[in-house]
């Protein structure tokens, strides 16, 4: 298993700690954003990003069920985006142990970020990456 | 600057042309344009060709437009190779409007050519992927999805706020559906209905197969020259760009209150034009997916937010309305060989201003008409590339 861009991702080597997102906050107008940047897109300053654990939380902004994958990837799969408290919306994969199907998932609703591996091919199946999945679980 | 026309336009039918390289696409439509302009191939001073995925689809991934040029008869002059996704053609437009309106040079080319049919469809949408960033698209983010529910779209979010349903989203399918099939060089020429529409396979939902843009071959090339010579060569009435704006997407966050960039970029199309949205008579305009077509009435000052379908119900944007949008069929039915796009919408509003679309011509001929293109996609919830470029007769 290796982690895909590792530079945007902490994945804890202990038990008990949560893994996160690492992204950038400006030092002079405190905008967060995901994946980093050297120089801050709302005051254009360079060199003043400081590296941030984000995303451990999160929203769905919006969600949707794509019935065709390029190569790598498989279909059905929910594509989302989801609203981080520190302020980005980051695009992610939903975890693979929800059914892709209409319902599972709400607008709005708390999630939380896990680790899985890409894809479920022989292509993605060793890369780690994030997605995030409902805080609170499978709905009944 | 100079005043700059455009004298001459060709295109190659769009569709899927297994036999054909990006140099046999591009001949037909580089030398319909020549020859519609009346202009010898030594009589082009500078050319840009524009195409988006044939390194990674062709193997060609350098000097793409040197070889598509030098295989019909054009070689020597300066030439530039113009990647700019879905926009790589209104680019090469810009290019050569830009040659000549600085002085630079009097007769340039541009050229655009896609070829994306080959033999393996997991191929193509995986070359379609990298004009996202790469950061979105190695995640398995999928094109389509963005139209569906991407920030700056967000089609779901349309059915919510505005009650928009799967019938609006179906409209513009049906109504270039139609437009489309008296077009003979469309890929799709069959006219849809409603139904069939909202009936065909879910892609990415809300959208269904046939509100999606597909896999396309197609080229289509443009002749333009100081507005003061254009009599030299052709006979025909010269159509002057009245203004050619090409824009990048910003880094938008999730609050961003700055107005869309498709509108920004219309609108600063629309200044250096002299003119408002109320004085166009006809657009072409960058449906990938058939409902952007109802975003982009709004971001282009058509309608106010939500009112998109009545345009439609209304006949205002059908062939025989008011504000007739994409005659040609637009980018679901003509076709969206997404390099040569740009062009081939220019080649239909040049075509509608002279009175040559046939079946399809307008009946009041347009005399102020605008193109609009757009491509790629960035992180910070934008596209990449909007272009907009304006004709008067």
């Amino acid at each position: 298993m290796k982690v895909l861009n590792p530079e945007n991702l902490r994945v804890p080597s202990e038990p008990g700690v949560t893994p996160c997102l690492l992204g950038n906050r400006c030092r002079a107008c405190a905008t967060v954003v995901f994946p980093k940047m050297p120089v801050c897109p709302s005051c254009h300053r360079n060199g003043a990003m400081d590296e941030v654990e984000i995303g451990r939380t999160g929203k769905l902004y919006s969600h949707t069920i794509s019935y065709f994958a390029p190569k790598g990837f498989t279909a059905p799969s929910f594509q989302a985006f989801i609203d981080l408290p520190e302020g980005p919306r980051v695009f992610s994969l939903i975890g693979s142990k929800y059914p892709v199907e209409r319902g599972v998932l709400e607008d709005g609703m708390e999630m939380r970020l896990i680790i899985e591996p890409l894809a479920d091919t022989p292509e993605h199946k060793d890369e780690l990456t994030y997605k995030y999945v409902p805080a609170n679980g499978m709905r009944a | 600057m100079r005043e700059v026309a455009i004298i001459g336009v060709g295109a190659h039918p769009t569709g899927r042309f297994m036999d054909k390289s990006l140099k046999a696409l591009a001949y037909p439509a580089i030398w319909g344009a020549l020859e519609d302009a009346g202009v010898k191939a030594t009589d082009v001073n500078v050319a840009y060709v524009g195409n988006s995925l044939g390194g990674l689809l062709t193997g060609q991934e350098g000097v793409r437009g040197q070889v598509v040029l030098q295989h019909s008869g054009i070689t020597g002059i300066p030439i530039v190779n113009v990647e700019n996704a879905c926009a790589s053609a209104m680019t090469a437009l810009r290019g050569a409007w830009l040659e000549v309106a600085s002085g630079a040079a009097d007769v340039a080319l541009a050229v655009g050519v896609e070829k994306m049919n080959v033999g393996d469809s997991a191929r193509t949408i995986g070359a379609l992927s990298g004009v996202s960033e790469l950061d979105l698209s190695e995640l398995g983010m999928q094109f389509t999805t963005s139209y569906a529910i991407h920030p700056k779209i967000n089609l779901k979010g349309r059915m919510h706020d505005y009650g928009w349903t799967a019938a609006d989203f179906a409209k513009p399918a049906v109504k270039n559906s139609y437009n489309g099939s008296l077009n003979p060089l469309a890929q799709h020429r069959k006219p849809l209905t409603i139904e069939e529409v909202v009936q065909s396979r879910v892609i990415v939902d809300p959208l269904t197969l046939l509100m999606c843009s597909s896999i396309s071959d197609g080229a289509a090339a443009a002749v333009v020259c100081s507005a003061d010579i254009a009599a030299r060569f052709s006979g025909k009435v010269p159509i002057r760009i009245a203004s050619c704006v090409l824009q990048s997407g910003v880094y938008r966050l999730p609050r961003d209150d700055r107005p869309d960039s498709a509108t920004t970029n219309a609108y600063a199309a629309y200044e250096k034009a002299g003119i408002g949205p109320e004085d166009l008579d006809a657009i072409e305009l960058h449906d990938a997916m058939a409902p952007s077509e109802l975003m982009l009435y709004e971001r282009l000052g058509l309608c106010s937010a939500g009112e998109g379908p009545r345009l439609i119900d209304e006949h205002v944007t059908t062939l025989d309305g008011r504000l007739p949008v994409n005659p040609s069929g637009g980018l679901c039915s003509r076709g969206h060989p997404v390099g040569a796009t740009g062009l081939l919408q220019i080649c239909e509003l040049v075509w509608q201003m002279r009175g040559e679309a046939g079946k399809r011509q307008i009946e009041k001929r347009p005399n102020v008409t605008m193109a609009q293109n757009q491509g790629g996609l960035l992180l910070g919830q934008d596209s990449a590339v909007y272009g907009c470029t304006i004709l008067k007769s």
